[in-house]
């Protein structure tokens, strides 16, 4: 029972489940908007090389993420550009900038660092003590001793989850998404609210980056988000488009991925247990979730297309 | 009236001003990092077409490419995305390299034909897969895709690390058994002329895949439907072509060109399925069909320009001391100004560009 709801595997869902759900959300902004944005990778990417690079440079954490965060944005300003100025394919410049991602984080890697690798002592996202829960048992063991971005990511779950749901902004952003013909009638700027969202999906993005370089590794290493990117835009669809869901679906997929570390080298009867098919769940799962098999996912109606002013 | 500016404009025109434009970005990146972009391009040229064996080297990379190149396309001529040929090519690698170990005591007239088959089929199966979600289930393909490729990764690890095909090696690296002396595809290239050349008769099934493409979009009435649904499912509806059914064949099609790819990597080049042997031909080869316009000439010209720089930016690095991954960049603004055609056919001044004839 120990490795299936132990503290030990629920603490780790809980570290493997956030920088997806970071990249989730980012997912579920932009395409609630209209924008399909598949190089949330890429910008988690970007994130987790500049915070590390700039923390080594300036020696001050807060620098370090916000030049992440600003990278993050940069590379989804892009996207932003391609797909609703240029009115681009945007899984194409999706594509197109995931591999800018990696060949520019890793050339800079490889001229900044060489072969040695990042340095070792640069400051780091600290880990959140709770007073007085840390000491209990059990719940101390899981919730007592997270890094604090856990904490803003579930911050954020319950901001973006009201944001979307509950403001005028947040319905005019969802009404860009679905009909946005419509909100231009009301005379909401179709252009102007999807740049922002697109921008925000780089920025959250970039944040799961710096979860994964600044507070669980503590260096950079090439391609290190290793389509993480791509776990969160499959936890967006399993999660409907909404950051409850995405938060959700993000906690399964990191529990599988839990599940594969702490079920490691355990064996049925004369079988080794195939850990490795654990990670394919969050794949097969959207596969049929968005064929129906599981509930129903529905993409925001305008979702992935360019959006072009009558008379123009 | 078609006049020669508007034949540039349709034809090389994008593909070419967005190898340029990142070749340009390319070396002012390179500058800026302190540099010298001539030495990095040299170095580069020289690694890929420097000697024979280097141009040898630089075939060996443009057979996959290609034809993974030729399943995205095949899938954009039908109006479909195909993210998943690299998937594709790693299930079309599982299934030559399962058969031809499995029935390696066959006689190569036999094995070979028959290897090739089953990488065909593996991959056909696998795009079949999303071809049938799309047309069944109203599933977009790209997700599908996406998520494919992953499945497959894992998949791979599990079968080759302590699943059923996992066999020892003398590498210690985890892998299928050897497949059979008669799987494997000849060295085309004598020792005589190109000592310890890798170059294998995997080239002259890409080039027989090249003409399969063009004749089966062009040259059979399959191929004229194909495309009456790329220009437009529900025109090509009305005429009678029900766009689901091309739907799942065009996607199994395309995943037989990608397993055909996996499969000449197997049996070309490793003889045996290594984990994670594959360097995403199938990512790239979004970028080479494209930038190919989908044409069976464009796409062959694409891939050896995108092999050139894969191989010639490995011996950048090594002698001249600038990553390699610099090669990643040039490709990725390749594929972001294609992407942003629209912008490359402002540049040139072209405007109400008409539907492409069938």
């Amino acid at each position: 029972m120990e490795v299936l709801i132990g503290a030990g595997v629920l603490a780790a869902t809980l570290r493997l489940a956030t920088p997806i759900a970071f990249a989730a959300l980012g997912g579920v902004i932009t395409e609630r908007s209209g924008v399909t944005n598949i190089a949330l990778e890429g910008c988690m990417l970007v994130g987790a090389f500049f915070g590390i690079f700039v923390a080594d440079k300036s020696g001050s954490l807060a620098i370090a993420i916000g030049a992440a965060v600003l990278a993050g944005m940069l590379l989804a300003a892009l996207h932003a550009l391609a797909s609703i100025t240029w009115r681009a394919d945007q899984i194409v410049s999706g594509m197109a900038l995931n591999i800018l991602a990696l060949g520019l984080t890793s050339y800079l890697n490889y001229d900044q660092y060489g072969t040695t690798g990042t340095p070792a002592d640069l400051p780091g996202v600290p880990t959140l003590t709770l007073p007085g829960v840390s000491a209990l048992p059990f719940v101390g063991d899981v919730i007592g001793k997270q890094n604090s971005l856990v904490w803003v990511m579930f911050i954020l779950v319950v901001v973006l989850q009201l944001f979307l749901f509950r403001t005028v902004p947040g319905l005019r952003l969802r009404a860009v998404g679905e009909h946005p013909r419509a909100a231009d009638t009301v005379g909401i700027d179709v252009r102007r609210t999807r740049y922002w969202a697109v921008l925000a999906s780089g920025a959250l993005a970039a944040l799961g980056g710096v979860y994964l370089s600044m507070a669980v590794s503590g260096s950079f290493t090439d391609n290190m988000t290793n389509g993480r990117g791509f776990i969160g835009l499959a936890a967006l669809i399993f999660g409907r488009w909404t950051p409850v869901g995405a938060l959700v679906a993000s906690l399964i997929f990191g529990y599988g991925d839990a599940l594969s570390v702490s079920l490691q080298g355990a064996s049925i009867g004369d079988l080794r247990f195939p850990v490795q098919l654990l990670s394919v769940i969050p794949y097969v799962l959207t596969i049929l979730a968005v064929a129906g098999c599981v509930g129903r996912s529905r993409a925001p109606a305008a979702d992935g297309l360019p959006y072009e002013k009558e008379g123009h | 009236m078609r006049q020669p500016s508007s034949q540039w404009a349709q034809g090389p025109a994008v593909p070419i001003i967005s190898v340029l434009v990142a070749l340009v970005l390319g070396a002012i990146f390179v500058l800026v990092s302190g540099h010298n972009p001539i030495s990095a391009y040299g170095a580069l040229l020289l690694g890929a077409f420097g000697s024979p064996y280097d141009i040898t080297e630089t075939l060996v990379i443009a057979i996959p490419l290609t034809l993974s190149a030729l399943s995205v396309s095949v899938a954009f001529r039908t109006g479909l995305f195909n993210i998943g040929a690299q998937g594709q090519l790693l299930v079309g690698a599982l299934a030559a390299g399962w058969f031809g170990a499995q029935f390696a005591g066959l006689p190569g007239v036999v094995l070979l034909p028959l290897t090739i088959l089953a990488g065909i089929l593996g991959g056909a199966a696998y795009g079949a897969i999303a071809g049938w979600l799309k047309a069944a289930r109203g599933v977009n393909e790209v997700i599908t895709t996406i998520m494919q490729n992953y499945t497959v990764i894992y998949v791979m690890h599990w079968l080759l690390q302590d699943g059923p095909m996992s066999a020892p090696n003398a590498l210690g690296t985890p892998a299928s058994a050897p497949i059979g002396d008669g799987a494997v595809l000849p060295i085309i290239v004598p020792d005589s002329i190109v000592h310890l050349s890798r170059l294998h008769a995997g080239l002259l099934l890409a080039i027989l895949a090249v003409f399969v493409f063009w004749f089966l979009l062009w040259r059979t009435s399959l191929g004229y439907e194909l495309r009456a649904v790329g220009l437009g499912a529900r025109a090509a509806a009305q005429a009678g072509i029900d766009p689901k059914r091309r739907m799942v064949l065009v996607m199994a099609i395309a995943g037989g060109f990608a397993g055909l790819a996996g499969m000449i990597q197997v049996s070309g080049l490793f003889h045996r399925v290594y984990d994670g042997f594959s360097s995403g031909f199938g990512f790239d080869a979004i970028a080479v069909a494209l930038l190919g316009k989908n044409s069976p000439i464009g796409i062959t010209l694409a891939a050896l320009l995108f092999a050139a720089f894969q191989r010639g930016g490995t011996l950048m690095q090594s002698n001249a001391q600038i990553s390699s991954h610099l090669v990643e960049n040039i490709e990725a603004i390749v594929l972001f100004v294609i992407a942003a055609e629209t912008l490359v056919r402002a540049l040139t001044r072209r405007r109400g560009t008409p539907a492409e004839a069938l």
